[in-house]
């Protein structure tokens, strides 16, 4: 049985198809990467697999049990957690506040505030935020607030996190630091469903990866296979050839 | 909720000068005139309201505007309790608080799902509405109001207020270090990311709204049988909220003794300046209200907590930089 399987997922905006009956499976532990163009419906999966906006057709499921009608809350209880593509810290709450938050409320929760605190230092400390465990949320710098969004995700102690482009607007040595740290979440056990812009990251991390683009899935296989698919290069480089024109090289 | 780090310390001594200020408070009515003794009892009374709107409007950072509402319902159910059922006060008080609660978790279902300036309307509108149902209401005398009891000594309710502003403060002390009260916090931060974090926002908004209630259904109790006479513009006042929510803004939302302070500050100034001239004691406290607000928009506590102390924040305030 797959850890989260998708069916017929599709996603109607007014008239615009955001999702279009697309199937999904993510097994225990894997590392999945989604990738496509802007406005392909990668956020909105996302969103729909967390409950943030509800389905027009389809169905989930996480570890057998259907998510339909589960509020964002009691989805993150079942041990599924995300992070923004913008990061979503608590701002005036200390960056240790901020990571006690998802011990309290997780399923099995922390055993009271003192041992969410003292949690949440073991957290940061693996994230490499210890140091800044006192100061406000507010006052981190991108990178460490791209940390802070990984520790809270971990605190919930998910079996799959989906990760909305936690590499946008590192550098290239940031980017590999962010690789490294996910590699080691993914070895303890932890499925990731990586969305990114950053391929380098996606292709380098991916098990397999999945291509979106105008809410279809055009591609879905290892990231080897995936890049020398013909629909993905269109997709990705575009079609400029009007219909009767010769084909470009 | 510490915005912030804060040494130990700092808190230790906060609390032993609360101590001390309690037993001082304690002993007061022995050695004061009445004036002051009744002075004093509406302090506590402020200090109890701007406690009570802090849980709900400072923590939770929820606007809320329909406070009067619960004074007007504790005030009546005392009231009515001891004259139509001629129940004794003690026992007509906890009566008040709890269908404040009631009361609280009833609107609080339905308005707590608004955000920011709807959901302070939403709680204007239920102040306005009991007000009109009290006023049509045979049980409550209606329009020409209704008579208490008239207590044999004052110095009672001094210790009533005393022992309802305590528990106001101390609810402000242990929410923000309790599971409750980190959500609560999230909640107030952001929605969206707490709901991704577990939390389920409603019944935790719900409980801050309660507990906010309670005291203001209490103060309304006491208030009620310490004037002796109430009717409906008297009770489900709105100036009680609007109190309330000037005291916890000028002290410090969001901070356990903030609004205390924010109380004595402004009622003993409003007294002062009440003495000096009751035409310009308005315009001094509205230009006050004013400043501050420029200069101090989240209050007193943050002042003090600037680098610097409070003559550097109006400074940088003067020279156009955010603390």
């Amino acid at each position: 049985m797959p850890l989260l399987l998708g069916r017929g997922v599709t996603k109607v905006f007014s008239r615009l198809i955001a999702l279009d009956r697309i199937d999904v499976s993510i097994e225990q532990g894997e590392i999945v990467g989604l990738i496509g163009p802007n406005g392909a419906g990668k956020s909105t999966l996302v969103n729909t697999i967390t409950g943030m906006e509800p389905l027009t057709e389809g169905s989930f499921e996480f570890e057998g049990r259907a998510l339909h009608g589960l509020r964002p809350a009691a989805i993150a209880r079942l041990g599924l957690a995300r992070t923004f593509q913008i990061a979503q810290p608590l701002r005036n709450m200390t960056v240790r506040q901020n990571v006690a938050v998802p011990s309290l409320f997780r399923a099995g929760p922390a055993a009271g505030v003192a041992a969410a605190l003292r949690e949440a230092d073991a957290t940061l400390e693996a994230v490499g935020l210890a140091p800044k465990a006192d100061l406000p949320a507010r006052a981190l710098t991108t990178p460490d607030l791209r940390r802070l969004e990984l520790a809270k995700a971990l605190a919930l102690r998910p079996r799959l996190m989906l990760l909305d482009e936690v590499m946008a607007g590192l550098t290239p040595a940031e980017v590999d630091a962010e690789m490294a740290m996910l590699r080691r979440v993914s070895a303890g056990g932890v499925a990731l469903l990586v969305i990114e812009h950053v391929l380098r990251a996606v292709m380098g991390l991916s098990h397999r990866v999945i291509v979106l683009h105008h809410g279809r899935k055009i591609a879905d296989g290892p990231p080897g296979q995936v890049t020398r698919d013909p629909d993905v290069i269109r997709a990705y480089l575009g079609t400029p050839s009007p219909p009767g024109s010769a084909p470009r090289r | 909720m510490a915005r912030g780090p804060q040494p130990r310390g700092a808190n230790r001594g906060a609390l032993l000068l609360a101590a001390a200020a309690l037993a001082a408070a304690l002993a007061f009515p022995t050695v004061a005139s009445t004036y002051y003794i009744r002075l004093l009892t509406g302090i506590f009374m402020f200090g109890a309201l701007a406690s009570a709107w802090n849980l709900i409007g400072g923590y939770a950072g929820y606007p809320d505007f329909g406070g009067a509402a619960f004074v007007g319902i504790g005030a009546y159910t005392t009231g009515i309790l001891m004259v139509r059922a001629h129940v004794p006060f003690a026992a007509a008080l906890p009566a008040g608080g709890l269908l404040a609660i009631v009361a609280a978790v009833a609107m609080g279902s339905v308005l707590l799902r608004l955000r920011g300036h709807y959901f302070a309307i939403a709680t204007l509108g239920f102040v306005i509405v009991l007000q009109q149902v009290a006023s049509n209401l045979d049980i409550t005398g209606g329009g020409t109001g209704m008579n208490l009891p008239v207590a044999r000594t004052f110095t009672a309710f001094y210790y009533w207020m005393l022992a309802l502003l305590v528990l106001a403060v101390t609810a402000g002390i242990v929410l923000p270090r309790s599971r409750v009260g980190y959500a609560i916090a999230a909640i107030r931060e952001n929605q969206d990311a707490a709901q991704v974090l577990g939390i389920e926002p409603l019944p935790y908004k719900i409980v801050a709204y309660a507990a906010s209630a309670v005291f203001f259904g209490l103060a309304g109790g006491i208030y009620a049988s310490w004037f002796t006479f109430i009717d409906p513009p008297t009770v489900f006042n709105v100036d009680f909220t609007i109190q309330a929510i000037v005291m916890a803004v000028f002290g410090g939302p969001g901070t356990a003794f903030g609004p205390l302070v924010g109380a004595i500050v402004l009622k003993s100034l409003d007294t002062v300046l009440t003495n000096i001239s009751v035409f310009f004691h308005d315009i001094f406290f509205g230009a006050l209200v004013v400043l501050l607000v420029i200069f101090a928009p989240r209050g007193l506590a943050e002042l003090f907590r600037a680098p610097g102390g409070i003559a550097a924040a109006i400074r940088a305030e003067v020279r156009g930089q955010r603390i």
